[in-house]
């Protein structure tokens, strides 16, 4: 099965310019960084791998490491339109695969009404009637009356795509077994028309957040990436990256302060995206040292949950004294 | 490559993960695309696609160090060729000494750089079914005592390795006596170390809610222990609001779902009928999620009094879920589902924690109970079934069987875990909780009515 894809893919990509494809894992990593995403190592690594194979991403982390931003940065750094497809629970195939369209269909049945009396006038019979009508049966099952959604929409694309299907944790199970058909041969079968199959392989990113464990199948279709909280360099790259008037000390301060909070037992610990809030914050009240009251009358920013920041003032003498 | 790709697999596989061909072919693929010798790449490669979870990554890097660090860092003095022929024959000599013996035949092997059989002496410490082995293990002392086994055998290893090198003064020089006995006892160390450092997995995906809203005042706060039965009355009133409050909930959802959206799609095909004008309507029907409920339940005196609640709760809860299975343990495991829909709530309850079929006398045994489990229920698990287990996980040290509830997490959609326990004390004397708590979706206290309440109102809602 794998090499019937991989020549599929072969053949169909070659055509892509190279523009639209990573060189190499030191590529992945600028062209990201161009588009606004600092990532790590191994996370160079998976992405290249997803571009130069074809295969699917599941992405999982804690929430607010950046794993929905990683798909969007890689489709910014490629320059190709991103497809994003929420997950809930009781998402259904006519809200992720495609809707078909019956008022549309009827509208047009009524409408060219005298046609379908011009097509069979010199009928003699009934049944040569409707063999006339049935030769013209594509006229009725067209991809014209479907309404695509994300998932139809990434498989008809012209252009490579990048298909983020986001949360996927929250969707069913009936769901998750639909979604093998597409993650493993890129094709989609519509009753009334007939199989699909992509033009071109969409990169795939499915993230998940833990809510539930992913089925076996599912899991042995995917390259999976585990995004843990960034690293003290790459954060301090990303909040300077950010927000570019930031001092060098303070942001340093920062990232290990908020290493220190993340430490406590949090029940929502701070993400990324709350330190840059912060940061932003800070430098907004033109701080410069992160002194215990600095950080308490700004605490809101980073804890959401009240008993969070109890704790976060509780220990706020083990926060302050490593950082002095 | 491949053949060591396939090496490295077969041990990830002797280890518990599961690792299909189409895996292990897909990372020999990928190896092709990126620069093998860069460590991080290699590893990030490897990693993603032979660890497809958070769970299964520690056990993971553990393997990984070994295969790729300790096993093969001092290979450079098996690859100086005179030393090649010095190790091959003291693998020689070693395994003759060894008669057979499968755990030293195990260990020699893993001197020799194929960890494979080791690690799997090792798994088997973990996962060997009780019941059919020979010796009585309850006691999770026994595996213990199986660890010794092969604790001695490393010992009694090292010993014939020194006993080698010294009574055979003729084969060796004296330094390359002493590099042989570093390069053994080098790995034999990291063989004691893997024997004695057990990877957890990790499990951020854990929920676990301390807090809760304060729903009833005083009342709320107390612990089920310490109700009065005049308190307990008070209880039963405000347990009833509640559970009326939630079946009209439920019900409201019941009777929103035939007025809904309209359905313009199956109208029009209704339409077609009547050549176009919609005499029936049909409006999108939307049945509420039912989950499947499935609920072990610890009865021992020593969570017995949260436990009463719990089942009352869940007895009057029946209709908000398609399908609630209830059972009690202690030691054994009994279905009182049958109970609870034939007898009004007091009665059935009364019944449950007197009549069922289990030993209420016996001390608790989670390991038991879940081995139990395994054997007759497994298959009312699936994959809409929340599984909900109400104990203070003291196990009073049998073997807690932590492999079961992660096979059993793997039948259901999730486990919740509640304790009827202080927080302060889960991780104190016979509590099994950190053994369990990597295999669990949620876990909760459940001490007294308003954590109850949270915890209903989360499950229902």
């Amino acid at each position: 099965m794998r090499s019937t894809r991989d020549s599929f893919f072969y053949e169909q990509d070659k055509e892509v310019t190279t523009a639209m494809r990573f060189k190499d894992i030191e590529d992945v990593k600028t062209r990201l960084e161009n588009a606004g995403y600092i990532c790590s190592d191994e996370i160079a690594t998976v992405v290249f791998l997803a571009g130069a194979t074809g295969k699917p991403v599941l992405v999982e982390g804690p929430a607010g490491v950046g794993k929905t931003e990683l798909a969007k940065a890689v489709s910014k750094s490629l320059g190709i339109e991103l497809i994003r497809l929420q997950c809930y629970e009781g998402l259904d195939e006519s809200k992720a695969l495609y809707e078909w369209e019956y008022a549309k269909q009827l509208l047009y049945t009524q409408m060219v009404k005298e046609k379908i009396s011009l097509i069979t006038q010199d009928t003699d019979t009934l049944s040569a009637a409707v063999d006339r009508i049935a030769a013209e049966e594509d006229a009725f099952f067209s991809e014209r009356f479907i309404q695509p959604r994300p998932l139809l929409k990434a498989i008809m694309a012209e252009e490579k795509t990048t298909l983020l299907i986001d949360e996927v944790d929250k969707s069913d199970p009936e769901f998750e077994a639909f979604l093998l058909e597409i993650l493993s041969d890129f094709q989609i079968t519509i009753p009334e028309i007939g199989t699909k199959k992509a033009k071109s392989i969409p990169l795939v990113f499915l993230t998940s957040n833990n809510y539930r464990d992913m089925s076996d199948a599912l899991k042995r279709r995917c390259i999976h990436l585990y995004i843990d909280y960034p690293e003290r360099q790459i954060e301090i790259r990303i909040v300077e990256m950010k927000k570019p008037g930031i001092s060098r000390r303070l942001s340093e301060n920062l990232v290990d302060t908020i290493k220190r909070i993340r430490g406590l037992d949090l029940k929502k610990k701070p993400c990324i995206s709350e330190t840059l809030d912060w940061a932003e914050s800070l430098v907004a009240l033109q701080v410069e040292d992160l002194s215990e009251q600095v950080i308490g009358s700004t605490l809101n920013m980073i804890c959401k949950y009240r008993s969070d920041t109890q704790m976060v003032q509780d220990n706020m003498a083990r926060i302050i004294k490593s950082a002095g | 490559m491949v053949s060591m790709v396939m090496d490295f697999a077969s041990c990830l596989r002797t280890g518990g993960q599961r690792i299909s061909t189409s895996e292990v072919l897909d990372c020999v693929h990928h190896l092709e695309l990126i620069d093998v010798l860069d460590e991080s790449q290699f590893r990030a490669v490897l990693r993603s696609n032979f660890a497809k979870s958070r769970r299964e990554q520690s056990r993971f890097d553990q393997t990984y160090n070994l295969f790729f660090h300790e096993l093969h860092l001092n290979t450079n003095l098996a690859q100086i060729d005179s030393m090649a022929d010095k190790t091959e024959e003291m693998l020689k000599m070693l395994n003759e000494q060894a008669n057979d013996d499968p755990v030293k035949g195990a260990i020699i092997d893993f001197l020799s750089g194929r960890p494979r059989a080791f690690l799997g002496e090792i798994r088997q410490l973990e996962t060997t079914d009780q019941d059919n082995s020979l010796a009585p293990k309850k006691f999770n002392l026994a595996p213990l005592t199986e660890r010794l086994e092969i604790l001695v055998g490393i010992n009694r290893i090292r010993d014939m390795v020194r006993e080698i090198l010294e009574t055979s003064p003729s084969a060796f020089g004296s330094q390359e006596k002493d590099q042989l006995y570093a390069h053994f006892n080098g790995r034999l160390e990291s063989a004691f170390r893997i024997l004695t450092h057990e990877p957890r997995p990790h499990n951020e995906g854990l929920r676990l809610i301390k807090a809760h809203e304060k729903h009833v005042g005083t009342l709320g706060q107390k612990a089920f222990s310490a109700l009065t039965p005049q308190e307990i009355e008070e209880m039963r009133g405000v347990i009833d609001g509640l559970v009326r409050k939630l079946k009209d909930i439920v019900t409201l959802r019941y009777s929103r779902k035939s007025r809904g959206l309209l359905d313009v799609k199956k109208t029009l095909h209704l339409a077609n009928r009547y050549n176009g004008i919609p005499v029936e309507i049909a409006f999108r029907k939307r049945p509420p999620r039912k989950a499947k409920i499935v609920t072990l339940c610890d009865v021992s005196s020593s969570v017995w009094s949260a436990a009463r609640f719990m089942l009352g709760i869940l007895y009057s809860l029946q209709d908000c879920f398609s399908k609630v299975k209830s059972f009690v343990f202690v030691s054994d495991l009994d279905e009182v589902t049958k109970i609870f829909e034939e007898h009004e709530v007091n009665y059935a309850i009364e019944k449950v924690l007197n009549e069922a079929d289990i030993d209420y006398q016996a001390s608790t045994d989670y390991g038991a109970t879940f081995r139990q489990f395994r054997s007759e229920y497994m298959d009312i698990l699936n994959h809409k079934t929340t599984l909900i287990i109400v104990g203070d996980a003291r196990s009073n040290y049998f073997n807690p069987e932590a492999e079961i509830l992660s096979e059993m997490r793997e039948h259901c959609r999730r486990v919740i875990w509640l304790n009827p326990d202080p927080i302060s004390t889960w991780y104190t004397g016979d509590s099994e909780m950190s053994t369990y708590r990597p295999y669990l979706n949620e876990l909760r206290p459940c001490r007294n009515l308003n954590e109850l309440i949270s915890f209903i109102e989360d499950l229902v809602l």
